[in-house]
């Protein structure tokens, strides 16, 4: 049974592995460690008999602009193929976006995804209600544009 | 004159002694190329001064002229061994390639001659963790409090070096102390709920859990811990131990946070004294009672009913079962039956799985060619038909399972998962190829998505497609990496180095095989490294629960199952060149190089003379880049791994990756055979016999341990030179457990296989064992024959292993074995003739050199 439950220190070398399974962006391990030994309460794994299924490696904004408001950003997020249909990604999309509101005051999540991406973009549009807040000409390295999406929080803050 | 205590050789003119604060100055703020200068003009007037030696050194390794600058540091010492600068200088730049060790003796040296140096105690501290030196740790985080009380990182450093020397009482006396001098901690302070969290984890490992729930709660209300999920979960763990009636609730409010978490559910279930991995007849009604009462409250949650069909047996079984079974098939979820598969090893389980599935196909079947009649859902029918197929696969039942996805195929020709898993059951039948070629059309379905991709790439190498895996991995690696391979290893990724390595050593390419196992030893040796910067970052960021976490992963980290594959394998590989040192030199088996093994050789020939040039560049006109202290990444001069296999003493080399093994994965057989091997070549007779000890304890029948023991007395009986006293009474006292001393080997070796004659395994184990004592060829190949008697059991792996062991006697026996395996195992390719394995080589990628032709122009180009 797929458990969905907070990362842990030794579930990182899975995500890794998860990701790089999945997505073209990808990451050495000590950019997971940053992550968890920076924000140890954001990050999420769905996880079947110790092996890891999906992810999100999450993390709070570090350069707020001025007039902006402390948010949270979406690294990372990714369910292995065979386990769609789940409702996996939403699942760790909450308990990210409830501990980036509590414990951070977050006022709402970001996240960048591929313009090519249609896959993603419909679950984060769609499935996760996240917008389009802007466009980022040659956001990723190969020079494609991402969409910069949003999701407010507001409703969580307490 | 010398201010008192500078000696005269150190001490500088008021003009050099200013330029000398300035080099300093330079270096801090990196401005690199100005210290040089000012190093140089103090050096004109006197060169053997020893400081600033050093911190041209040091200068000159930011700038990336490593060895000059080494050099220098090194004279700069020899002229001024008692100043704290030069050790300090030694130490950063030894720190800086990561000789850990070494770095902490000049830093011991440098704190000799200046004890108080905040920056070299810091330093230190983060060396003694890192080599886990914790009561040296203890002392260096005393002396840095002392001299630093007002910072609040220093208190929480000193508890951490305290919970990491096992004295939890003292780390929570230094909390205590802390908690109660600090001062204007802000409202919803993160880094203070940190602090307090892990003072709660403290008070939990000490058993004090109502000082621990007493802390708790005080800080929930004051709102100093923050963290809402941590709070509940040290609640409700703290409230159980105590046996508190408040857990239940506490336990409750988890689940409605996070329904989907099955640490909740254990622990509701515990709470109520029921132990969910020991469920018994009295706990069983109950625990389905509270299951079913929380699918009622969570009716989107798939663990209460998952956890529930652990936990029933018979009708009741059956009846939840069931409507699990049609609503997840329903809705066309592809991970149903890995899902179910733990069930299975209950018989009754998974025979009522079988029978409800089949009767619920039954339902949806109609004929094949007539169009899908309204009453049934088209997807639940192939959803249905995907998971008999796995089923029966999962049973060895291959036929059966690819019928089954034929009529599935038949009816919806567009879903990848098909065709993977179609893929799937011909690789386990040992049909690599068609294996191959099946997820390629699985992959081609949908070229967006890089798991089919990488499942493609995986399933190419499994049948030793090795140039045509790259390519396909190609599509989604970086593009301004110099190799698809090159980006994998970058990314650190194990799974696909795993794979290549595995399918390198099967076409018996030792040297490449060898070199991708070792990449594997360095990405560990990075992880390993990569906890260093934290032992700062985290005492100042307080994040110090999941930091304690990280340190004692770390420990463990190479108990990960690719490190123990890797070491294992290459361990055999470098066993096998200790043996017969001319592999090392002749050419493999698959002489040529592949394409990418070629252009791999031509750009790093490029890269070679790029880096000589580069070398030039740098002394011309050196720039004032930082370049920093940690070696950069090497140039790969070896992309065949040839250097590599001829690198000097395998058997040390094989020693040095198997070391962890021993103590981290203790009930790992293949592990131990390894050592074995490695440990009796190097003539550690003690340690080879408790590794025979410990295969015994893990499997005692096995044939792998069979071969060893027999080996061993062999060699131990014709010892030229014996060994000491000790070891000699210690062999003599232990072996006879292992193998008896009155009889001869062959006669050891026919009983073992006559009590373990119906095992293919032992079988061939005991034909092994018969070659290795001289039996004749013919003998040993009537042996190994025996095998495909009707009465063995013999599995595709063993009958390949046959297969591989008549090819290494040179036996004339081997097409013979190999036409009846054929028909032993008919869906298997893996024995088929030479000219049939190129044909079948070709067809597996087939399909794909017409369609992608153009994006196989953009990679090689």
């Amino acid at each position: 049974m797929v458990n969905i439950r907070l990362a842990r220190v030794e579930d990182l070398l899975g995500m890794q592995a998860c990701n790089l399974q999945n997505l073209p962006e990808n990451y050495t391990l000590k950019y997971y460690l940053y992550h968890a030994l920076t924000w140890p309460q954001l990050s999420y794994v769905a996880e079947e008999d110790g092996k890891i299924v999906g992810y999100i490696l999450a993390k709070m904004e570090e350069d707020v602009a001025d007039g902006d408001e402390p948010h949270g950003h979406v690294t990372s997020i990714s369910v292995l193929r065979s386990y769609r249909r789940l409702g996996l990604a939403k699942r760790l999309m909450i308990q990210s976006q409830e501990a980036m509101a509590t414990v951070y005051k977050a006022a709402y999540v970001s996240l960048h995804v591929r313009k090519s991406n249609r896959a993603a973009l419909g679950l984060y549009r769609d499935t996760l209600g996240f917008t389009v807040k802007d466009i980022e000409k040659g956001y990723y390295a190969d020079g494609e544009d991402a969409y910069a999406m949003r999701l407010s929080l507001k409703h969580l803050v307490r | 004159m010398p201010p008192a205590g500078i000696p005269p050789s150190r001490a500088l003119p008021p003009k050099e002694s200013s330029l000398f604060k300035e080099v300093l100055h330079y270096y801090e703020d990196r401005q690199l190329k100005k210290g040089l200068k000012a190093a140089d003009t103090i050096l004109k007037k006197f060169p053997n001064h020893g400081e600033t030696l050093c911190m041209k050194g040091l200068i000159l390794t930011h700038m990336g002229r490593r060895d000059e600058g080494l050099e220098l540091v090194k004279q700069g010492i020899r002229f001024d061994l008692t100043s704290h600068i030069c050790w300090h200088v030694f130490g950063l730049i030894q720190k800086g390639q990561k000789k850990y060790d070494e770095a902490l003796k000049s830093y011991t040296q440098a704190l000799k001659f200046d004890k108080d140096n905040m920056n070299i105690l810091r330093d230190a501290a983060h060396l003694q963790t890192q080599l886990r030196q914790y009561d040296a740790l203890v002392e260096t985080r005393h002396t840095l409090l002392r001299l630093r009380p007002q910072l609040r990182q220093n208190w929480i450093a000193l508890a951490v070096a305290y919970t990491l020397a096992g004295n939890l009482t003292e780390a929570k006396h230094v909390l205590e102390q802390f908690e109660r001098i600090v001062k204007n901690v802000p409202d919803y302070d993160v880094e203070m709920s940190e602090i307090l969290l892990y003072h709660l984890r403290i008070l939990e490992d000490l058993g004090e859990y109502a000082e621990g729930l007493a802390l708790l709660d005080s800080s929930a209300k004051e709102r100093t811990i923050i963290d809402r999920v941590s709070i509940m979960e040290f609640r409700a763990r703290l409230l159980s131990k105590l046996g508190s009636a408040e857990a239940q609730q506490a336990w409750q409010g988890l689940i409605e946070q996070n329904p989907d978490c099955y640490d909740y559910y254990k622990g509701f279930l515990s709470n109520r004294g029921i132990d969910l991995d020991a469920i018994t007849d009295e706990t069983r009604g109950q625990a389905l009672q509270l299951l079913n009462d929380f699918a009622q409250q969570f009716p989107r949650a798939g663990a209460p009913r998952r956890i529930a069909l652990t936990v029933a047996v018979g009708d009741e079984f059956k009846a939840l079962v069931e409507p699990y079974l049609h609503s997840r098939l329903g809705k066309g979820i592809p991970s149903v039956f890995t899902d179910l598969k733990a069930l299975y090893r209950d018989t009754a389980k998974r025979e009522a799985i079988e029978s409800i599935v089949h009767a619920f196909l039954d339902t949806l079947t109609h004929p094949p060619d007539a169009p899908c009649p309204p009453s049934i859902d088209p997807t639940t029918y192939v959803w249905t038909l995907y998971f008999l197929a796995q089923h029966h696969s999962h049973l060895g039942r291959h036929q059966r399972a690819l019928e089954l996805l034929d009529t599935a195929l038949a009816h919806t020709p567009t879903l990848p998962e098909l065709y993977m898993f179609r893929g799937r059951v011909l690789k386990r039948a040992g049909d690599p190829y068609g294996a191959a070629r099946w997820v390629d059309q699985a992959r081609l379905l949908d070229l967006q998505d890089r798991f089919l991709n990488a499942r493609c790439g995986k399933y190419r190498l499994r049948a030793g497609l090795i140039d045509e895996a790259v390519e396909v991995f190609g599509l989604f690696t970086k593009k301004d990496a110099p190799s698809p391979a090159q980006d994998l290893e970058d990314m650190q990724s194990l799974l696909y180095l795993t794979e290549e390595a595995d399918a390198q050593l099967r076409l018996g390419n030792l040297a490449m095989a060898l070199k991708k196992y070792v990449a594997i030893q360095k990405i560990f040796d990075d992880f390993e490294d990569d906890q260093f910067d934290f032992h700062g970052y985290s005492v100042r960021k307080f994040t110090i629960n999941i930091y304690l976490n990280t340190l004692k992963w770390e420990d463990t980290l190479r108990s990960h199952p690719a490190y123990v594959h890797a070491a294992i394998n290459a361990s055999r590989i470098l066993v096998r060149l200790h043996d017969d040192p001319s592999l090392a030199t002749k050419p493999a088996s698959q002489s040529h190089l592949s394409e990418a093994e070629k252009k791999a050789k031509k750009k790093a020939k490029k890269a070679e003379k790029k880096v000589q040039e580069d070398g030039k560049k740098g002394i011309a006109n050196s720039t004032n880049e930082d370049k920093g202290l940690d070696a950069g990444p090497a140039k790969d001069d070896d992309p065949d791994g040839t250097k590599l296999l001829q690198s000097p003493e395998p058997l040390e080399r094989a020693a040095k990756l198997l070391k962890p093994l021993t103590s981290l994965v203790k009930d790992n057989f293949e592990a131990w055979i390894a050592v074995y091997d490695v440990a009796v070549r190097r003539k550690k007779y003690l340690q080879a016999l408790q590794a025979l000890n410990n295969a015994h304890r893990l499997d005692a029948d096995s044939p792998e341990l069979h071969i060893r023991v027999v080996d061993f007395k062999r060699r131990w009986s014709t010892l030229s030179d014996k060994p000491s006293e000790t070891v000699a009474s210690v062999v003599s006292s232990t072996l006879p457990k292992l193998i008896p001393e009155e009889i001869s080997l062959e006669l050891f070796n026919s009983q073992y296989l006559q009590k373990h004659s119906s095992r293919g395994g032992a079988v061939l184990g005991a034909a092994k064992v018969s070659r290795d004592l001289g039996a004749p060829r013919e003998e040993v190949e009537a042996a190994v024959f025996t095998a495909l008697n009707a009465d063995v059991e013999l599995n595709l792996e063993t009958a390949m292993a046959i297969d591989a062991f008549l090819s290494e006697i040179q036996s004339s026996r081997q097409e013979e074995f190999r036409s009846v395996a054929r028909e032993k195992f008919p869906l298997a390719t893996v024995f088929a003739s030479r000219e049939e394995l190129q044909a079948l080589r070709r067809s597996a990628v087939q399909k794909d050199l017409v369609d992608t032709n153009e994006s196989k122009e953009e990679i090689l180009s």
